[in-house]
């Protein structure tokens, strides 16, 4: 297969450090930003990546050239980032992070003045301005300088967070909790938030920003398995693992398993929705779960393709409350900000233990019970149109829905087929009440598209 | 205006936005790793243009990328950032400024170990690697850091103090005109170890609206420091180039001093205290540095303009044979104090002259010929050049002759030099007569020149 060491396209840069991914590259993708952008504040970041500094000093050259004024705000989450960029009066934002990407990665996040990632529109536009190559280049007299700001930007997050729980309920159960930061950009913003705002009992982990990831950064139960010992050891009421730039989330019960990534989002659903009225946006692959959930408090469930700027547009839309895409550890609460937020995620949860005096694992067993499996196949260029045709005749009573890739909605469950867009890769994802029933789906759908 | 950028062995000069351009700092900044056959860490000093810290955002960035650690002067003269490479054994540095250009302007100066400029092979290597993109981006264990250091302006004042007689300025009324460039930060910091007389003008750095061309020629000293010496009266006018690698003067009733004056008498202060040495100039500067020579029984090699041209004969002999180096610019180096463009040492040794002369800048003058030296720049095709070259050549074949750089020909009591500019794309006219006026020489050189404008 080919490796896919440098990705310059609609979601921005992406590469392997070095050979790959160069200062002149990122300087001149930034230029290209501060062009379209135009000449304002542009809030500067990034996650602890070594190659972090590297990367901004060359963003910083390209948006100064352009004429933008460059805040920088050092070491920070992505959504905090995004709440600063949209609370300060910013043309956009640039968050220097491979997220869940390994070490040797690194890549540009894109904002727009609202602090929400680059719709599909703004992506293209921006793409072709940077490939013609011509953009703006502006001289000494109309140059702008850069300011600096690293102090306030978590303080405005967590203002944001805290006017939507019971701070003072939370504080008062001292929840024990167990944290693995990957040694990411949220890693000390962390250690503040649990321990001093909520008043939390801290056994932390890997919260050191100047090291490097100790672990995979995506979390995921074979990532987090120190987590899952931390919370057993010191007896945790939760464990909370966290991605290199905060936006993702994964959950650790009280017994040391860990929560599944769509039970996960559905408590959180549950938890804002117990607390204020609201819609719902989630996308195609995220569990029905979500639906019994909204179902439960009378609310409607949108869906739509896979990736957060399309539920962040939809959310936007319809004005939903909540939502999120259940298989990556993402909440978003429009109450915060549009955006992922593995913060706003801990304190609903935090919430909801303190308001029922319950425990995690008490919650997640309370909800209806799905069977999910997930699966991907390499094809042919070519061969994708045949593989989703092979699989409508398949399930010929399947409602069918082409949002993005092939969902087949069947009466005992669901299949989803859906091209990467980066690889030549087929993600099959497949959910049923029947546990039996889900394999015997995964397993014909499999050999079928491998056939 | 894209003719305003200028790559050459100098470096890379131009007007921001149009001419000089974010990628050529990275890509210079890439390159310049890779021709540094050393490990170690870069050093960078930058001007207080606006520009520049754009321009040293995309150097850091490269560099760090190459593997080099990277230690940041911020803002500090070219002389400071030559002297901090030396102090702290770094690999090189890049220093980040236009010195006498005007504030639309930038370039970037590279550094080798020592702090010496490049020389020719090694710059034109510095060109070869940028054209060819020979980069060296290392993967994300190797990046480097970058460290901060405000205490080289300190560490360069100590330095200054063990070669020159500081104590010599105390007495001398000195008005000095910093260009809104970084001369101010040294000067108010030897003012703060000794009760020096400096009145300093145009002392707050700016970085877009410059308080004048930071220019150091007798044009500049008459319209700008001149009526301000006249003014509040001193012994002595000092203007800086806003790198402060270079002086103007004038006396202190406001005489100008023409910039062509400080190279002669510099060189008679080297050489009253070490006779027989060498003197290094070029072939567009005055011939009052013969006459001084003589005295002395010195002698004067003649070089090519630029920089480069010196070093690489200040590089063919050692250090002791060697009094001064210098431009008819005000530019000039001292072997005792590691040779490099300095104005902040032209100053100190022009005081230390006057204290040992027990004279005065405005006597001193006066002690001197006035030789009558012209210079006009013209617009000029480069297609046409050679052709005018040779037809000079032709007109002034009976005379001595040297086509080292354009042509230079000596005639009976003087000489002149038609070259073209490394950094600009203009011809360059310069003659001199030492008795009598230049007057009838220029008009006759200019119909000529303009004839193929």
């Amino acid at each position: 297969m080919r490796e896919h060491k440098l990705k310059v396209g609609v979601s921005g840069v992406r590469g392997v450090v070095g050979e790959f991914l160069t200062p002149l590259l990122a300087a001149d993708f930034a230029q290209a930003f501060g062009a379209y952008v135009g000449r304002g504040r542009v809030v500067l970041g990034r996650d602890t990546r070594f190659t972090g500094p590297m990367i901004e000093h060359a963003v910083a050259c390209g948006l100064m050239a352009a004429g933008c004024e460059v805040v920088r705000v050092g070491v920070q989450t992505t959504p905090t980032m995004q709440i600063y960029i949209s609370e300060t009066g910013a043309v956009g934002g640039i968050g220097i992070t491979a997220s869940h990407n390994p070490a040797e990665y690194n890549a540009l996040k894109l904002f727009n003045g609202e602090g929400l990632f680059f719709n599909h529109y703004e992506r293209t536009e921006l793409l072709d301005l940077f490939h013609q190559g011509d953009f703006a280049e502006v001289t000494n007299e109309e140059m702008l300088g850069f300011t600096v700001d690293e102090a306030t930007p978590w303080k405005r997050h967590v203002n944001r967070i805290v006017k939507h729980v019971d701070v003072e309920r939370i504080r008062a159960r001292r929840f024990r909790v167990a944290l693995d930061g990957v040694n990411g950009a949220g890693s000390e913003m962390s250690v503040w938030f649990l321990k001093d705002v909520l008043g939390c009992e801290l056994h932390a982990i890997h919260v050191d920003p100047t090291k490097t990831f100790p672990r995979e950064p995506e979390p995921k139960p074979e990532s987090l398995g120190e987590l899952m010992a931390l919370v057993k050891l010191h007896g945790c009421d939760i464990g909370f693992g966290q991605d290199p730039d905060g936006d993702r989330l994964a959950v650790c019960d009280e017994h040391g398993a860990m929560v599944d990534n769509d039970d996960l989002l559905a408590l959180a659903i549950e938890a804002a929705l117990a607390r204020a009225p609201g819609d719902v946006a989630v996308n195609l692959t995220t569990s029905n779960v979500v639906d019994e959930v909204a179902a439960k408090f009378g609310r409607r469930v949108y869906r739509t393709a896979v990736g957060e700027a399309n539920v962040v547009d939809r959310m936007k839309a319809v004005k939903a409350l909540i939502g999120g895409e259940g298989s990556s550890g993402g909440v978003i609460f429009s109450g915060t900000h549009l955006c992922r937020d593995s913060y706003t995620a801990m304190a609903l949860l935090l919430d909801r233990l303190a308001a029922e005096a319950t425990s995690v694992s008490k919650i997640a067993g309370a909800l209806p019970r799905f069977y999910r499996r997930a699966g991907k196949v390499q094809f042919a260029h070519g061969k994708l149109g045949g593989l989703m045709l092979a699989m409508e005749k398949n399930h010929p009573t399947a409602q069918l829905e082409r949002t993005d890739g092939l969902k087949l909605n069947l009466e005992e469950g669901w299949i989803h087929l859906r091209a990467s867009n980066t690889e030549p890769i087929l993600r099959v994802a497949v959910e049923s009440r029947n546990e039996a029933r889900a394999d015997q789906l995964f397993a014909e759908s499999m050999d079928l598209l491998r056939a | 205006m894209a003719s305003s950028l200028r790559i050459s062995t100098v470096g890379v000069r131009g007007i921001v936005g149009p001419g000089l351009k974010a990628h050529h700092a990275l890509e210079f900044a890439a390159a310049f790793s890779v021709l540094l056959d050393r490990s170690g860490p870069v050093l960078i000093a930058r001007d207080p243009r606006a520009s520049s810290v754009m321009l040293r955002e995309g150097i850091v960035s490269s560099l760090l990328a190459s593997g080099r650690d990277v230690i940041d002067l911020g803002l500090a003269s070219t002389p400071v950032l030559q002297h901090a490479i030396q102090r702290m054994n770094a690999a090189g540095g890049i220093s980040i400024g236009a010195s006498h250009n005007n504030a639309e302007w930038n370039a970037l100066k590279f550094l080798g170990p020592n702090g010496t400029y490049l020389s020719s092979g090694e710059a034109s290597e510095l060109l070869d690697i940028y054209h060819l993109r020979k980069f060296d981006f290392k993967d994300w264990t190797q990046v480097g850091r970058l460290h901060f250091d405000d205490a080289s302006i300190e560490a360069y004042i100590n330095d200054l103090e063990r070669v020159f007689e500081v104590r010599d300025l105390v007495g001398l009324k000195i008005v000095a005109d910093c260009s809104s460039g970084l001369s101010s930060l040294i000067l108010k910091r030897l003012k703060d170890r000794h009760p020096l007389d400096i009145t300093m003008i145009n002392a707050t750095l700016e970085a877009k609206a410059f308080a004048h061309t930071p220019n150091t020629n007798a044009r500049t000293v008459g319209l700008q420091l001149a009526p301000v010496v006249q003014a509040i009266g001193g012994d002595l006018g000092v203007l800086f180039d806003m790198d402060s690698d270079r002086i103007a003067v004038c006396c202190g009733d406001g005489e100008v001093v023409s910039e062509e004056m400080i190279l002669p008498i510099l060189a008679e202060y080297q050489l009253k205290r070490q006779p027989g040495r060498m003197i290094i100039t070029n072939l567009s500067t005055t011939s009052l540095v013969e006459d001084v020579a003589a005295r002395y029984n010195a002698s004067v090699l003649r070089v090519p303009v630029g920089r480069q041209h010196a070093m690489d004969a200040l590089a063919m002999y050692p250090a002791e044979k060697i009094a001064i180096a210098g431009e008819g610019t005000g530019a000039v180096m001292l072997p005792e104090f590691r040779f490099v463009y300095d104005g902040i040492a032209s100053l100190l040794a022009l005081a230390s002259h006057l204290k040992r002369e027990k004279t005065s800048l405005k006597r001193l003058i006066a002690g001197m010929p006035r030789y009558d030296m012209r210079k006009v720049e013209v617009k000029l095709g480069a297609k046409r050049i050679p052709e005018m070259m040779t037809h000079l050549e032709d007109h002034w074949s009976g005379c001595r002759m040297n086509t080292q750089d354009g042509l230079r020909v000596d005639i009976e009591d003087g000489w002149f030099h038609v070259r073209v500019s490394n950094t600009e794309p203009v011809v360059r006219v310069i003659a001199e007569m030492r008795r009598g006026s230049v007057e009838d020489l220029m008009a006759k050189l200019m119909d000529t020149v303009r004839s193929y404008a």
